[in-house]
């Protein structure tokens, strides 16, 4: 496909950023190989959309040296950094169809008109928005405005795709088709993306990988494998997923809901711990258990058999996990 | 396709260009800002200091106002007149709006439609039309006496039912929008469940709506207030001597005993009245409310019961009913007066016929007048919609830590009564000229007419989505590339209705171009002013419909491009 973008690799190093007596970016260094699909994931406040915005060149940085394809773009204007943004709130050009909207870019890098359109079709045909290309974007759904803010970004094949919480606007329903939508076209395209969403399933989902923040650091990046498997501190842990801080012997062990045995299943675990029933409620593809053990809250997500259906609160139960699902976190 | 950086990145800060926000914020500031200091703070302040003696401190002028009792009696006048009116103001308000908020949306045009015309009806043509009206010989006598309800005239005008009449008639729009938006803003359940409780209607206008539209109407009534001590044209055409007010003892001061000095502490103690007021008004509301009229969400609107309207809600009616004649009968009334054939006023006329706009037409002072005003207007409306543009832009780019200063700053010369920028204009360019010139009259027109283009404009880019200038930047557009293609497109309507504002607030004026044109340079409501001053003949009749008929059409293309913008 010959909208590919050639992506470029972005090197975020040692930036700095404050705002009076609060430090927006605290030495965020960040390595994205061309072709990534970069998710910043975060609270609000934590400095993510921060970091995403400095990128695009709309906030300045007080130290620090962002790389673009191995060349510095500190001192390039927004209008000449050659970026793909697609805003929360799309930001379509409201007088403009949703083909001028697509256009402009391209209009702005002088091509030839016959260039332009025949860029702008394939860009409509990857979006599948031919049919409304003479629209205006009050006459579009939420999800059709996305696709176009989608399509005016990867028009112009840019370095990087940048998007902040493109699905932030829309119903859960659409939300994930638009994430399925999202991952087929990172694959066609082969773009640079780097991707802002306190949503950590969607993280999960979409990327390559994913830079945790907080407090203006990043906390961790890694694969989303490795970050649930292998988070580095409790706050990636209890981010990105469940997690359970169970009191044993001498030390505490985090363990994920799913990997919590419950009963019968928990026999023959490495660790087995008797613990009284809080609640029992049925989700659907399971039952969702809230134990507690010591004053401590367990949380179980176990399949749905008769034996757990028969619990009653107050009960007394065993529960249990094996070491290998124990959450290795480093201490700090 | 990336530019390529210059090898030796800076490794320290990175480049603000790179956050091309490309737009100084003190290119928009400095030209109005310019205009104001020299066409208004110049003016004002020299003002002030011959009112505090030219050479050394002295409040000589301020104590002879004190002691001599015609002075001092102007004073009270100024403050009873202005009182009554904010009075009579919201106590016709409340019907109206109330009746405003219930009615259908057709019949809620029509009505907010009689409120905004007297609006935007010149000044002069509205007083003018009053006074046909109310004369000894007007409309109003005749029908009564022909109808046997009195033998001999009743004096309406020259007095002060006069002054009350036309000052109520243009300000009641300063409560009734206010007003409208706090009952649109009632929600119907506070009113129903007060009726629940056991309130009957009186108990429930005093006990529910009246606190809930308080504010409004105290927002309301404070400007009516502030623009009613400032009041000029209404009480000279309209008053007896008995209903003399400041303005006019400021103008007087000057026209007839040249005694500039105590003119001077006269605009003075004006000043201070209006700034206070507006101090105040900041304080308890903020100027926003000024700017946007205290307009706010509608919710789940008020409306009347299922049941229909009560006794109450009748009466209501009826003198909405009243008050909206009121409002309209001025305007209504100089059309067909402007068609008769005799040169003796009456309604209806005799006979019709187009002769008083012939007369108009071929007569050199009007025609000329008439070219010369739309010379000007054109001109201002030009001028402003630059310097407006410039300053909300600048503005909407400010640190919010001086942006509120600086915003009542530029709408400060709509606060500050016209009389006073007329006076200290006159003093500070009578020697350079210019007041024989089309220019004189124009730079003052250009301070009062840009704050409209300002208002309009900021408000337009207040609810311009800043992403869109990002987004625009972000696909290659430079600053002026977004701002032609992107920005421009977005705050069109805004930019258009400030300059109707312009051109309407510099086409109506007759206040700056008392002072500052002659014989030579005069305007058409200038030339008007002198006939009506004298006596008022049909052409005066027919140059009001001119000017009516001129608003109307500016005012309704502004309509018709909003709709279509909308649409």
């Amino acid at each position: 496909m010959s909208i590919a973008a050639l992506g470029k690799a972005v090197s975020i190093r040692a930036l700095h950023k404050s705002y009076g007596a609060t430090l927006a970016l605290d030495d965020v260094s960040l390595d994205i190989p061309a072709g990534c699909f970069c998710t910043l994931l975060g609270a609000s406040g934590s400095g993510k959309t921060t970091l995403l915005k400095t990128i695009a060149g709309f906030e300045t940085y007080d130290r620090g040296r962002i790389l673009v394809g191995g060349v510095d773009i500190g001192p390039v204007p927004v209008s000449k950094r050659n970026i793909g943004m697609v805003f929360q709130n799309y930001a379509l050009f409201p007088h403009m169809s949703v083909r001028r909207n697509v256009a402009f870019g391209l209009e702005m890098r002088k091509l030839p008109a016959r260039e332009v359109q025949s860029r702008v079709e394939e860009a409509l045909a990857l979006v599948d928005l031919i049919p409304y290309a003479e629209r205006l974007p009050r006459q579009l759904s939420g999800g059709q405005q996305q696709r176009v803010a989608l399509a005016r970004a990867l028009v112009i094949r840019p370095d990087i795709l940048l998007m902040d919480e493109p699905l932030g606007a829309l119903d859960k329903n659409l939300r994930q088709a638009i994430q399925v939508e999202l991952k087929r076209l990172h694959a066609a395209v082969g773009a640079t993306v780097v991707y802002v969403t306190h949503d950590q399933e969607e993280a999960l989902f979409l990327s390559d990988q994913i830079a945790v923040m907080d407090k203006g650091r990043i906390v961790q990046i890694g694969s989303p494998r490795a970050l649930y498997d292998k988070p580095v501190d409790r706050f990636v842990a209890t981010f990105l997923g469940e997690c359970n801080f169970v009191p044993a012997g001498t030390g505490i062990l985090a363990v994920r809901p799913e990997k919590i045995r419950v009963g019968e299943a928990a026999r023959g675990c490495e660790h087995m711990l008797p613990a009284k029933v809080a609640s029992v409620d049925f989700i659907g593809r399971g039952f969702r258990l809230l134990l507690d053990r010591h004053e401590t809250e367990i949380t179980a997500l176990v399949d749905s058999t008769d034996e757990i259906a028969a619990l009653q609160p107050g009960a007394e139960t065993i529960f249990g996990f094996r070491a290998g699902d124990v959450l290795t976190i480093a201490s700090h | 396709m990336t530019a390529q950086a210059p090898a030796a990145a800076l490794a320290g800060r990175s480049n603000p260009a790179g956050v091309g926000r490309g737009f100084p914020v003190w290119l928009g500031l400095a030209p109005f800002g310019l205009v104001l200091l020299v066409l208004f703070a110049v003016p004002v302040l020299s003002l002030l200091k011959l009112a505090f003696g030219e050479s050394g401190f002295s409040l000589a002028q301020f104590e002879r106002m004190a002691a001599v009792p015609v002075y001092r009696s102007v004073l009270l006048t100024t403050l009873g007149i202005a009182g009554l009116v904010t009075a009579l103001a919201v106590i016709a308000s409340y019907p109206l709006a109330y009746v405003m908020a219930t009615v259908g949306p057709r019949a809620r045009g029509l009505l907010m439609l009689l409120v905004l015309l007297p609006f935007w009806t010149s000044a002069l043509v509205r007083t003018t039309a009053w006074i046909i009206l109310l004369q000894g010989n007007g409309v109003v006598n005749t029908m009564l006496m022909g109808a046997g309800l009195t033998a001999s005239p009743i004096a309406f005008v020259y007095n002060l039912s006069g002054v009350l009449i036309g000052m109520t008639h243009v300000l009641m729009p300063f409560v009734v929008l206010p007003l409208y938006a706090a009952f649109r803003n009632l929600e119907l359940s506070t009113v129903q469940a007060a009726e629940s409780l056991g309130a009957g209607p009186l108990t429930v206008f005093r006990r529910i709506i009246l606190p809930l539209t308080a504010p409004g109407v105290v927002a309301g009534a404070m400007i009516v207030f502030m623009n009613a001590i400032g009041f000029y044209l209404t009480p000279a055409l309209m008053g007896g001597p008995g209903q003399a007010m400041i303005a006019q003892m400021i103008a007087s001061n000057i026209n007839t005993e040249l005694n500039w000095p105590f003119a001077a502490a006269l605009a003075t103690v004006l000043l201070v009245a209006t700034v206070t007021m507006l101090v105040l008004f900041q304080r308890f509301f903020g100027l926003e409310r000024l700017i946007d009229g205290g307009g706010g969400k509608v919710g789940q609107p008020f409306t009347v019961t299922s049941r229909g309207r009560s006794t109450g809600g009748w009466l209501a009616i009826v003198a909405a009913g009243l008050i909206g004649a009121f409002l309209i009968a001025p305007i209504v009334i100089v059309f067909p007066m402007s068609l008769g054939s005799s040169p003796f006023l009456a309604f209806p006329p005799e006979s019709y016929s187009l002769v008083w706009y012939e007369n108009f037409f071929s007569t050199s002072k009007w025609v000329t007048a008439l070219t010369r005003s739309l010379q000007i207007a054109a001109l201002v409306v030009t001028i402003s919609v630059v310097l407006g543009t410039l300053a909300a832009l600048g503005v909407s780019r400010m640190r919010p830590r001086w942006r509120n200063m600086v915003e009542t700053i530029f709408i400060l010369p709509m606060i500050v009564p016209v009389i006073i920028l007329a006076v200290g204009l006159y003093y500070l360019l009578a020697p350079t000229g210019l007041v024989g010139s089309i220019w004189g009259v124009t730079l003052g027109h250009v301070v009062l007419a840009t704050p409209y283009v300002f208002i309009t404009v900021r408000a337009a880019l207040k609810s311009f989505d800043d992403n869109l200038e990002l987004a625009a930047l972000g696909l290659g557009a430079s600053w002026a590339t977004m701002f032609r293609r992107v920005m421009l497109p977005a705050i069109a309507p805004g930019i258009a209705a400030g300059a109707i504002f312009a051109f309407i607030t510099s086409f109506d004026d007759v206040i700056i171009a008392l002072f500052l044109t002659n014989i030579r340079s005069r305007t058409l409501p200038k030339l008007m002013y002198e006939g009506v001053a004298h006596e008022i003949d049909p052409t005066i009749i027919a140059a009001s419909c001119l000017i009516i008929l001129v608003t109307v059409v500016v005012l309704g293309a502004n309509l018709l491009v909003a709709k279509r913008k909308t649409s």
